[in-house]
């Protein structure tokens, strides 16, 4: 099915009539001090009339797996003492979409549906959440500079899981975004929506009025990553032998050990379980955790097996890249970028990949100036 | 400020006293049995520096709707030095919370000696009076408060 | 004569040779390149040929000082290339016991401003401290309006002001990266890391954001070189700078020009007080 970029907000808002509807959102936020510069809203928000819909634009800073697993999650509410109860809070019934998720992003929800759903335990919570969201897929016209995707072995132009792929047609002209530079479908371009599965059907059977048939339409599907790492197909084998090798001491220097990383990545998964007192009323929460915290691995004596920032950013690396392998079968990093982006320290993840594609395993010392074409400028 | 009137309503009102001067000093308005408004609630610390700034917010945040400071005056301490830094501690947390939205009422320090049971007496007389025209206090109110609480099974 | 970007840059390589050549220097931190023109990240040269990574350009942006916190006991002095702020954040991580003089050894390098918007407010290009300088000094500028931005913003009412800050904790996402770049924040062990003492939970939402964010600034208060590293470093573009300028313009206008980082003997704020202060609590 054909849907015009310009009815796209009405399908939109005919799709938050039943559902709330999550999509990446250009807000320009303004400061009424008029001293800072509008800034982009960075993650999926639900779509309101009249919003900014940024499709087309580059990856989210904040990852679309909080609308399934939320940065913060009630459990249960209780009191002590007198009148004392304890009353489960579960996750609201309302239906919801998830509309303009990058094949990246998708692949993550695959980990993480591998994560809560498989090896004999299912989350209810999560479980809950993701039966009842919608996903509608876009493939990518424009990729960020930190885009590796294509080399971790995901199809930028593609998610074959998605309830609804949605690729912009070929015949649509483009031009750069003006707030942030990419490349998008003119206003009179159009977009390709196929559904996946019965969920994605039901969906477009909404829009359907909107929608036209066009056999001849192609979908735009040649876009490729602008970035290209060279990558060891075994590096998850090669890794797990590298557990004492010296280029972790030298790659996590940097590190500052804050949390950006975890929490901006789509595929972290890690939560932690806390209660917040009022009194004698109170409330039981998760939410997300990060590995790169002191806290994460510290024991109640206060001995911490991770006690500094080296064996906690061996540990991430480490997951993303092998000990999921070792449990799932396939890599825990989607080569989004979001990390590369936003570490305050510049450390990269892409270049770690290529770094330990082509050191040898068994080396018992590590210089960075062993890398040619690294030369300073 | 969306003020809840309700005619029941009464302030609470978190007095951090110091143990030597100002909490003497209530305990002296109370031998003299003087009256004062029943919504503040005394903490008892060694020292008005003992004070965080940070108990301030979370005090507000866990259901206050005023925060009051009390020491010795300056010069009378009991550690010779703790309220010179008290008072500049609060000075700029006075000024940081304001800018911050918080009312310049909702939170005061006042120097009150072991023998000031009357300064005691209307400092919460007027403490109390001012807070109680604001309404209760709906700004750092922590999420889970029971005023906050979600309602039924469901988020 | 002034040095050219590449003249400093092959300077800088050559005292960091000879700080190793030493033999009591562990590693020289610095900036190396990394696979976007536009970006260096901090590196740590800790051979002669690593020595030859190190650059210098406008996009030399990462504090260098928080990594002298890294090994507090350390066995070798750590040499650390320092630019104005660099030097100001050494200066009072020395005054609050945090390292020893002795455990650094400082190249200094003036600062001509780097590709972050904060440089252009800065009022110490000049490194205060070091052992050698490289280049030579650069003229420095007074930033008359620095509070410009928080003297507007208190012109809104408060509920206004409330509102405003409200959502941007409502952004935060809680990863830590203000404290953790902040050289002025050195504790050893964060309160916030402290989550069974009850001064914080974990939890992402406003509350607790609010929590941290205003303990955070009140904490920084007295000690913030204005380098604009938890600005930068925001991934959810929090204006953090905009409360800490506000604990520095009381902090002036109550108890006099104050600067954190100089080499003058003036100890902090909130270290001191003075028997003078202005009485508001009478």
């Amino acid at each position: 099915m054909i849907l015009a970029k310009k009815d796209l907000d009405q399908a939109l808002g005919i799709l938050s009539q039943d559902a709330e509807v999550f999509v990446p959102i250009i807000e320009l936020i303004e400061d009424k001090s008029g001293i800072k510069e509008p800034a982009f809203e960075k993650k999926f928000m639900p779509y309101f009339e009249g919003a900014a819909v940024g499709l087309d634009n580059f990856n989210t800073v904040k990852p679309p797996k909080d609308v399934l697993f939320p940065n913060v999650e009630k459990l249960y509410k209780y009191k002590t003492g007198e009148n004392a109860y304890i009353q489960e809070i579960l996750p609201e019934d309302k239906p919801k979409v998830l509309f303009g998720v990058r094949p990246c992003d998708m692949r993550s929800i695959d980990s993480m549906d591998k994560v809560f759903f498989t090896k004999e335990y299912v989350d209810s919570y999560y479980a809950k959440r993701r039966d009842l969201v919608t996903i509608v897929a876009i493939g990518c016209l424009d990729t960020q500079r930190t885009c590796f995707c294509d080399s971790m072995g995901i199809d930028p132009n593609d998610a074959p899981t998605a309830d609804v792929m949605m690729n912009v047609t070929k015949t649509s002209r483009t031009k750069a975004c003006p707030v942030t530079g990419c490349t998008i479908p003119e206003d009179d371009g159009s977009y390709i929506l196929e559904a996946r599965t019965e969920k994605g059907q039901a969906l477009l059977e909404k829009i359907k009025a909107l929608c036209t048939e066009d056999g001849s339409e192609e979908a735009c599907k040649d876009t490729v990553c602008k970035l290209k790492i060279e990558k060891d197909p075994k590096l998850d084998e090669k890794l797990s032998t590298m557990f004492e090798h010296p280029i972790w001491d030298k790659i996590t220097k940097g590190c500052i050990g804050c949390g950006t990383c975890t929490f901006v990545c789509p595929t972290c998964y890690c939560f932690d379980i806390d209660n917040e007192n009022y009194g004698a009323e109170g409330c039981k929460y998760r939410c997300w955790d990060s590995c790169m915290f002191s806290d994460y691995t510290r024991m109640a004596g206060g001995a911490n097996p991770r006690p500094t920032k080296k064996e906690r950013l061996r540990n991430r690396y480490m997951h993303k890249l092998s000990y999921f392998n070792e449990r799932y079968g396939e890599t825990l990093c989607v080569g989004c970028g979001r990390c590369i982006e936003n570490c305050p320290a510049h450390l990269d993840i892409s270049e770690f990949i290529e770094k330990a594609s082509k050191v040898d395993a068994d080396a018992k010392e590590y210089s960075e100036a062993d890398f040619a074409g690294k030369e300073a400028r | 400020m969306s003020v809840k009137k309700d005619n029941n309503w009464e302030p609470v009102i978190l007095a951090f006293c110091c143990n030597w001067c100002t909490y003497t000093g209530a305990d002296l308005a109370g031998l003299n049995r003087m009256k004062y408004p029943e919504n503040v609630r005394v903490i008892r610390v060694p020292c008005s520096s003992r004070v965080n700034p940070q108990f301030i917010i979370r005090a507000f945040q866990k259901g206050a709707d005023g925060v009051l400071v009390c020491g010795c005056h300056p010069g009378d301490c009991h550690y010779a030095t703790g309220n010179y830094y008290t008072r500049r501690r609060f000075m700029l947390m006075k000024r940081l919370l304001e800018y911050n939205g918080i009312d310049p009422k909702r939170f005061q320090a006042k120097w009150i000696s072991g023998s000031e049971a009357a300064k005691f007496r209307d400092t919460v007389i007027q403490v109390s009076a001012e807070i109680k025209a604001l309404g209760p206090n709906t700004k750092f109110v922590g999420t889970y408060a029971p005023q906050n609480a979600v309602e039924g099974g469901q988020e | 004569m002034a040095y050219t970007k590449e003249q400093i840059q092959e300077m800088i390589r050559q005292e960091a040779k000879k700080a190793l050549a030493t033999g009591e220097v562990s590693a020289v931190v610095g900036w190396t390149s990394t696979r976007f023109e536009d970006r260096t990240k901090p590196f740590f040269a800790e051979t002669e040929s690593e020595c030859d990574l190190l650059v210098w350009n406008e996009y030399c942006i990462n504090g260098t000082a928080k990594y002298a916190l890294d090994d507090r006991y350390p066995e070798k002095k750590l040499a650390v290339i320092a630019r104005g702020c660099d030097s100001r954040a050494i200066n009072r991580l020395i005054q609050d016991k945090q390292v020893k003089r002795e455990n650094l050894y400082i190249i200094g390098v003036a600062c001509d401003g780097k590709d972050n918007p904060i440089c252009k407010e800065c009022q110490h290009k000049n490194p205060l401290t070091f052992d050698v300088l490289v280049g030579e000094e650069v003229e420095e500028q007074i930033n008359a309006d620095r509070f410009a931005e928080v003297l507007a913003f208190e012109k809104l009412t408060p509920d206004e002001r409330y509102d405003y800050w409200a959502k941007q904790y409502d952004k935060c996402i809680h990863c830590y990266a203000c404290r953790n770049a902040c050289p002025a924040c050195n504790c050893i062990e964060c309160y916030a890391d402290q989550y069974r003492t009850g001064w914080q939970g974990k939890a992402a939402d406003r509350e607790q954001n609010q929590v941290y964010g205003l303990t955070r600034v009140y904490h920084v208060g007295d000690r913030c070189i204005e380098c604009g590293e938890c600005e930068r470093v925001c991934p959810m573009d929090l204006p953090i700078m905009r409360q800490t300028r506000k604990m520095l313009k009381d902090i002036n206008d109550l108890f006099g020009d104050y600067e954190c980082g100089l080499p003058d003997d003036r100890k902090p704020v909130l270290g001191e007080y003075k028997l003078e202060d202005p009485d508001e609590f009478m």
